[in-house]
């Protein structure tokens, strides 16, 4: 088996699945799942591309806590997973670039075309009148992922008053939000070596 | 600086500080502002239509921004930008894979970070509601009223956000268009 052949057929399929990540990430993760962990993977991959759920689950689990797009840190984690063992460490970089490259392409091509089009729409009477309608909608689609995001912040109880301080910095002085995400890093480090060394707290469920 | 480069450095900066999903749109929502590449109007568009086609929000806002700006070139700019932290930090992370794994450090960070993002994304939420609610300068009560049924209809019946999206389309063509409010 070729590697060659082997990143033309991961690039293509992730070109496959970037069509079809709508309304977020979880969608290719779904798509990743049913291909690669139930179903019979690629002929062209090594191994297949099969995956076990354990190993899907890391891939998601650490492409969400490093920043950056979700999506795209899980295409260059499956690339990279994917083409090692078949050629070692450079290959695997490329891998995780051409499902990385086949991912992103047709977002980008599908957006490009709407905004070429977004201007001239948006000066149409019932088209204004239409996105004033739409935009109606964005605030409750963002508080909804906020509740979502509700679940999990608060590991220890300083985590609230990390929430408050950023709200007011944000809001009320226009702190820019790389030194509110650098401090909540900060505010991270510290919470948890006080806790953690604390008996009562040692291992937070 | 060239716009390109200035277009590629916002994006890096929004996808360093970006930790999954709804949580860079408060950052996106000061460059595109402090820029003017966008006005806050239409970040709520690039919201909706972002949730309405493939791609995540990071991505789309980029070719939304890029293509604005500086046409095909800018959106590759953009979008090379926000996937930064992707080709570098990801890739990075992908070779030392069983080092980030179980790493305590990287779950010490995220506990300071996720409250964080609740808080930009709640000031986000405020400044997005006094766009959209009050555009022109009062506060609009059939916006505000189809907001509520919006907001009812995502969390309480489940509906889905394309669903909930084209529903507010038709029911704005007809409160904003057809009627006149």
């Amino acid at each position: 088996m070729k590697n060659s052949t082997a990143l033309r057929a991961l690039f293509l399929q992730f070109l496959k699945f970037g069509c079809f990540t709508f309304g977020g990430g979880w969608s290719i993760v779904a798509q990743m799942k049913e291909l690669y962990v139930d179903g019979k993977g690629h002929p062209d991959l090594p191994g297949r591309g099969n995956l076990s759920v354990e190993a899907l689950l890391d891939l998601t689990s650490i492409g969400r806590s490093l920043p950056g797009t979700m999506i795209g840190n899980i295409a260059m984690f499956y690339g990279y997973h994917t083409m090692r063992p078949a050629g070692g460490p450079l290959w695997g970089i490329l891998g995780g670039l051409a499902c990385v490259l086949g991912m992103v392409l047709p977002p980008a091509a599908v957006l490009a075309l709407i905004t070429s089009f977004y201007t001239a729409f948006r000066d149409n009477l019932w088209a204004a009148a239409a996105m004033r309608g739409v935009r109606t909608a964005v605030v409750p689609i963002v508080l909804s992922a906020l509740l979502g995001m509700l679940r999990g912040a608060f590991r220890y109880p300083p985590c609230l008053a990390v929430a408050l301080l950023t709200f007011a910095l944000y809001f009320l002085w226009n702190v820019s939000c790389v030194w509110l995400v650098v401090t909540g890093m900060a505010c991270g480090l510290v919470i948890c070596e006080f806790y953690e060394r604390r008996p009562r707290y040692a291992h937070p469920a | 600086m060239p716009i390109l480069l200035k277009l590629y450095w916002s994006f890096v900066k929004i996808g360093f500080t970006s930790f999954g999903g709804l949580s860079m749109i408060p950052l996106i929502s000061s460059e595109m502002t402090s820029h003017g590449w966008m006005t806050a109007a239409e970040v709520s568009d690039i919201v909706a239509i972002a949730e309405m086609t493939p791609g995540p929000l990071g991505l789309n806002c980029a070719t939304f921004a890029g293509m604005r700006t500086a046409w095909l070139p800018g959106a590759a700019a953009a979008n090379l930008g926000v996937l930064t932290p992707t080709l570098t930090l990801c890739a990075l992370a992908a070779v030392f894979f069983e080092h980030f794994r179980n790493s305590r450090r990287l779950a010490q960070i995220m506990t300071g970070v996720r409250p964080a993002c609740v808080g930009m994304v709640a000031g986000v939420l405020i400044s997005l509601s006094l766009v959209n609610y009050a555009g022109g300068g009062a506060a609009s009560l059939p916006a505000i009223a189809l907001g509520l049924l919006n907001l009812l209809l995502l969390v309480k019946f489940k509906v889905s956000i394309p669903k909930v999206l084209g529903l507010s389309a038709l029911l704005g063509l007809l409160l904003f268009g057809v009627l006149g409010l």
